[in-house]
């Protein structure tokens, strides 16, 4: 045997394990659901479960919605994230050590325990709107309410998308910036020609799973959220457990594993470029 | 040396597989075993199998966190007392868990599994009358369970023997009476007060839990003749358009003109805060509360006519449970006064056994309280209620 088809041969029994587990656990459910959702009203199969997705005024609103909070929280989180962490790695000083210590907290708490904590500090009578009462300020509607949630979202995030930043940029060596500015390059310029293009697959990977984890969220949505439009990760559970409509339910799901895989795609796709790329 | 090793770990092995083997088998024979034991007639083999081990059953129960605590309290009283018997507790928490337990017991009958290892559930009536449908509750009689002599009989009547009202519990208006020095009495002085008192009031989204429904539930049938809510024929669904348009008309006059708070605790939270002055609340969880000193003194109660719906909570034993004899032990032992006292004091419910039976303090503490709720039976048509609500008034 040749040595390549060897190894070939072996390189495929490594990845064996893996796919299977992957199948057992994902692509199974998944077509299974698929085909759960194809099924009608009378028994028979159809597409009017992703009609009425589509047709029906509420549940065509909670997509929207949905939509509108995961780009608005994806944007917020990976903005304020990438300004840390280019901050920690060129800044040095007391406030930067503080950062340092400080910013992966929230990792730490239970989501259920930080939603409650939000309304207490964010609700109509909670201690920001008490605090600005004393300055003759009064506080718009955050909690249930779309910004409610997309506070929430930043809690969740931002400390672990700052930590996947920071370990990029901890990768750009010091001698390829030095040498930059030896030559006379502009601050702006560094950023853009060295920094962003050397992290620029790590902020790949930090949308896809801030996108994902805030399109699939369910405790804040739940507990901060207005009672319409809903996530559809709350519209799901009502639809399952509430309305009893197994079917419907599955469309829902299937409809997010398709947004959540058009943005796999586009990460897909570069990762392959890269690769093909290199000589 | 080395072979020695060698067979022993085959050995071991062996005798491991054989035990995972046994295990999986013993699943049933153990059940069947025991059921034998409990089953027997003559107290003297059902001790002799209980003296080597207890009977174990498995009672799943919903509601909020103060049902949970009252099975925390009464299940070590009842097991002292017997300590053949021991009770699994398995809380499913209000709001969502309670239907999947339905359809376990009704998968594990259609299998042909048994009850799917529920010996003992509890819920409202709507589950009552379902499973009443579907064949899948014990019949219930004073010879396997004395103490039913003291529940009403008209109650045992209505649910054919099936179920035992353990415990009842109205929905009220829980209201502030620093704010409020005249509480509505009807469902029209209450629609005339949220309108004269914008964002001062609020319920929660029904499909949450029970004191919100019972809201929408009311107002949906205020105009419909009183049989109606013994009715679960889909044909009613009509009729509940004048309801509905009078909840979408409310909507802008609600807390945050318009937001439903999630599950019963949700608007009580509210009322503590003092964001709003009036909501409808479960009776047992507002005393609760105020004798725990979470909601303010200030907070009272009224009742409106015709009343909201509520009602009691039911237990129902499993038809093709294997361990009947232990839960009926149980049930017995809930129905005593002692049990029902716990009950009274712990959850501010009203008891399930009829009052005169009860200690004469406790009489007392219920003396002028009317019952006051009206029992809903619209079965499959709650569900339609919650997903009409959504999309029409949720979502206006």
């Amino acid at each position: 045997m040749r040595k390549e088809v060897k190894m070939g041969i072996f390189g495929l029994c490594l990845v064996i394990p893996s796919f299977l587990l992957l199948s057992v656990i994902v692509i199974i459910p998944i077509i299974l659901s698929f085909f759960e959702s194809l099924r009608g009203e009378t028994g028979g199969y159809d597409l009017s479960r992703y009609v009425y997705l589509f047709t029906d005024e509420g549940m065509r609103a909670n997509i929207v919605f949905t939509l509108q909070v995961t780009i608005v929280s994806c944007v917020i989180v990976l903005a304020v994230s990438y300004a840390l962490a280019v901050y920690m790695r060129f800044s040095t000083g007391r406030m930067v050590d503080l950062i340092r210590k400080t910013y992966m907290i929230p990792i730490f708490i239970p989501g259920v325990i930080a939603t409650y904590g939000l309304i207490n500090l964010l609700g109509n009578h909670g201690w920001l709107s008490r605090w600005l009462l004393l300055f003759g300020g009064t506080l718009p509607r955050i909690i249930f309410d779309q910004k409610g949630i997309i506070i929430a979202n930043l809690w969740f995030n931002i400390p672990f998308t700052t930590m996947l930043l920071t370990s990029a940029l901890a990768g750009i060596p010091n001698a390829v910036i030095e040498s930059a500015k030896d030559i006379g390059a502009s601050r702006l310029r560094i950023f853009f020609r060295i920094i962003m293009p050397l992290s620029y697959k790590t902020f790949l990977v930090a949308v896809t799973f801030v996108f994902m984890g805030v399109i699939g969220s369910f405790t804040a949505p739940f507990l901060v959220g207005p009672n319409a439009p809903q996530m559809l990760g709350v519209s799901m559970e009502q639809v399952f457990s509430v309305f009893q409509e197994r079917e419907q339910a599955a469309a829902i799901s299937f409809f997010t594993f398709l947004l959540c895989s058009l943005l796999g795609y586009f990460y897909i796709r570069s990762m392959v470029k890269e690769e093909t790329a290199r000589p | 040396m080395f072979r020695m090793k060698k067979r022993f770990t085959v050995l071991s092995a062996l005798a491991l597989s054989f035990s995972i083997l046994a295990g999986c088998g013993t699943a049933n024979n153990n059940s069947a075993g025991s059921a034998a034991a409990g089953g027997s007639a003559s107290p003297a083999a059902s001790n002799s199998a209980s003296s080597s081990a207890p009977v174990e059953i498995q009672f799943y129960f919903t509601g909020s966190q103060n049902v949970k605590n009252l099975w925390d309290q009464l299940t070590p009283m009842f097991e002292e007392k017997n300590p053949d018997v021991k009770v699994k507790l398995v809380y499913i928490p209000s709001g969502t868990g309670a239907q999947p337990t339905y359809d376990r017991i009704l998968a594990a009958k259609q299998a042909g599994k048994g009850s799917g290892g529920i010996d003992l559930y509890e819920d409202g009536l709507p589950v009552v009358t379902q499973g009443q449908k579907d064949d899948l509750w014990d019949t219930l009689s004073t010879s396997s369970v004395p103490n039913l002599v003291k529940v009403d009989a008209k109650t045992m009547e209505d649910v054919a023997n099936l179920a035992v009202p353990y415990r009842s519990s109205a929905v009220v208006l829980a209201y502030n009476s620093e704010k409020v020095t005249a509480p509505p009495t009807t469902l029209d002085e209450v629609f005339d007060w949220i309108k004269k008192n914008p964002e001062r009031f609020a319920y929660n989204d029904p499909s949450t839990g029970g004191s919100g429904s019972s809201f929408v539930t009311t107002t949906l049938y205020k105009d419909l003749p009183e049989e109606a809510i013994h009715n679960d024929d889909p044909a009613i669904e009509k009729d509940w358009a004048k309801g509905f348009a009078t909840l979408k008309e409310l909507g802008p006059y609600l807390y945050g003109k318009g937001i439903y708070p999630k599950k019963n605790q949700g608007t009580l939270d509210l009322l503590t805060s003092g964001e709003v002055d009036m909501i409808p609340a479960w009776s047992d969880m507002v005393l609760e509360q105020l004798d725990k000193g979470q909601l303010p003194a200030t907070t009272k109660m009224q009742q409106i006519t015709p009343g909201f719906n509520g009602g009691p909570t039911y237990l129902m034993v499993p038809k093709l449970s294997e361990k009947k004899e232990a839960a009926y032990k149980f049930l017995d032992f809930v129905l005593s006064p002692e049990a029902q006292a716990v009950m009274v004091k712990t959850m501010h419910g009203f008891p399930g056994i009829e009052l005169t039976n009860m200690p004469q303090d406790i009489q007392d503490s219920f003396k002028g309280v009317s019952e006051g709720f009206r029992n809903f039976n619209v079965g499959e048509l709650s569900k339609e209620i919650n997903k009409r609500w959504q999309s029409d008034v949720a979502a206006q």
